[in-house]
């Protein structure tokens, strides 16, 4: 285990332990209470600055584009309570979600909870992206973002420097760029070697591990906070694992299901800073979060999460 | 660098079918009375188009401009571009064909519509009753809700779709100004319901190339390029082109 999962893993046991013996005397009310505070979950820290984050995000591709269907949109709300309540921070968006900024917007403003999210969000346009940034915040109804990324590199010569500029003018925290699917990856390791970036965004999952070999190294290197996008794969991963059992060394890692398992497999990655998994479902999204607490595997662990996942789907 | 090319048509996938159709879902609802009104109207005119001879087709005209206007504010602009900013490209199209289907009406000699008994006015007609008569039924095939019904007259594909039908079943020389903006919006809309995993994304690709096809085949056989006389407008002729 690294350094980090040694103190994290060390921490938890303890917290673990104190929990377990006042379970034997703890009411079934004030338990409950106790589990609805935010637990003590895995914290991975932002390189540049040292920062400490929740180690899992939340996506919004897709999941909130629910454009003004109010019933939908009070579902999202209730994924981001279950979110935060788990002890979830960081959310992310772009201009290209369609109605999901908004959406975001309206669940924040619904739980009053501005104050709670680690805002991060994308400029994707080859034109105006100072005007592209100001309707992004109009939408998530705030004034500055922790961090804005260049969605795909779209505009990149224009709106790196314009996010630098901004950064220096204090209006935002960090900066970063996003890449999925393994596109432009000599584009975004160039800009990885030359700019001073916070943080990078790219697609990683135990079947998807091309950024194993360079892109992440790299980044543990330089410095440079990594988001994982798409950790299942949009969904289909996971759909693809539905009714097939847990391998047995999972038990160790206390895992309920191939989603968690597929997040620790993320988190336990040292170069790996916050996997964004999408869902429209409440208890998902606790599920998901719970995938930050507790051991999480080795490097021989992770190579058999990769490889039994590897062979079923 | 990274441009717009580099996306792949799966990327500008950015709801899930599940929403997609509660937009139906909620238009019904909420529209009710002037889906069930636009739905009505395109049946009159499918029924007046169908009919050999007849005297309506500034009225069959009309309907589909109104219904083109409406299907596109009341369906594309309220309720899916909120969803899929990708149809702001497309939704002036709207406002073009029922413009143009206003025009065609206005014109001393419109359109006229009518069974000729060749292979385009078959597909034409088989267009028109998959748009009219199955499209609504695909839904409660697939499972879905019967309030999710896709309607003629309201919701976009199966309108566009109709409207391929309405034009294969008339005449006259410039009638074809009239396919493009359907036809996008059937090629647009084949390839979200493909990345969506939807069946009937293939109908209506179908419906597009056998269009083509038709047009194609009218042009080949002259059936485009003949202008219509005042006397046939006044006594139609019994038999087929």
């Amino acid at each position: 285990m690294s350094e980090i999962d040694r103190r994290n893993f060390i921490k938890l046991a303890g917290a673990a332990g104190v929990l377990a013996s006042f379970g034997a005397v703890v009411p079934g009310a004030a338990q409950a209470a106790m589990s609805s505070k935010v637990p003590d979950i895995i914290r991975k820290p932002i390189p540049s600055t040292g920062e400490e984050i929740p180690a899992i995000g939340l996506g919004s591709w897709i999941t909130f584009n629910v454009g003004n269907d109010m019933e939908l949109r009070d579902q999202c709300a209730d994924v981001v309570s279950a979110f935060f309540n788990a002890g979830g921070r960081m959310i992310d968006s772009s201009p290209m979600y369609g109605s999901a900024q908004e959406v975001i917007g309206y669940c924040l403003d619904k739980l009053g909870a501005h104050d709670r999210v680690f805002s991060t969000d994308k400029v994707w346009t080859s034109g105006d992206g100072a005007g592209q940034i100001d309707e992004t915040a109009a939408r998530w109804n705030t004034k500055n973002f922790d961090l804005l990324q260049v969605h795909n590199l779209v505009g990149i010569n224009e709106n790196l420097p314009l996010l630098f500029r901004m950064k220096d003018e204090g209006k935002l925290r960090y900066v970063g760029i996003t890449t999925s699917h393994g596109r432009r990856t000599e584009d975004v390791i160039a800009l990885m070697k030359n700019e001073r970036l916070d943080f990078v965004q790219v697609t990683y999952n135990p079947v998807d591990r091309k950024v194993e070999e360079y892109l992440l190294p790299l980044a543990y290197d330089r410095g440079i906070a990594v988001i994982v996008n798409r950790p299942f794969r949009g969904g289909s991963l996971t759909q693809s694992l539905e009714g097939e059992p847990l391998p047995e060394f999972a038990a160790e890692l206390k895992v309920d299901s191939w989603a968690q398992l597929i997040l620790k497999y993320l988190i336990a990655h040292p170069a790996v800073t916050c996997p964004i998994p999408a869902t429209t479902n409440p208890a998902h999204a606790a599920e998901n979060m719970r995938a930050a607490t507790g051991q999480l595997p080795d490097d021989k662990m992770r190579e058999q999460i990769a490889a039994v996942i590897g062979l079923l789907v | 660098m990274s441009e717009w090319w580099d996306y792949g048509l799966a990327d500008f996938l950015l709801f899930s079918p599940r929403v997609y159709y509660r937009l139906f879902e909620t238009l019904n609802s909420v529209w009710w009375i002037a889906v069930i009104a636009a739905f009505v109207a395109g049946l009159v005119a499918a029924g007046m188009a169908m009919r050999h001879g007849h005297r309506g087709n500034r009225v069959i005209l009309v309907l589909l401009a109104l219904i083109w206007a409406w299907c596109g504010y009341g369906f594309v602009w309220q309720y899916y571009q909120p969803i899929n900013w990708a149809v702001a490209y497309i939704l002036p199209g709207f406002a073009v064909e029922a413009l143009l289907l206003l025009i065609f009406a206005a014109r001393p000699l419109p359109l006229r519509f009518g069974w000729r008994g060749d292979l385009t006015s078959y597909v034409g007609a088989g267009i028109m009753i998959v748009a009219l008569v199955v499209y609504p039924f695909v839904g409660l095939i697939e499972g879905r809700d019967w309030i999710q019904a896709e309607l003629f007259g309201s919701a976009a594909d199966p309108t566009a779709l109709g409207t391929l039908g309405f034009v294969l079943m008339a005449r006259g020389t410039w009638r074809w100004l009239l396919l493009p903006v359907p036809l996008v919006w059937c090629g647009f809309a084949s390839a979200t319901l493909w990345v969506m995993d939807q069946q009937v994304a293939y109908v209506m690709l179908a419906a597009v190339w056998l269009t083509i096809f038709s047009g194609w085949l009218d042009l080949k056989n002259g059936v485009t390029t003949r202008r219509l006389t005042e006397a046939e407008l006044a006594h139609p002729p019994a038999a087929s082109d």
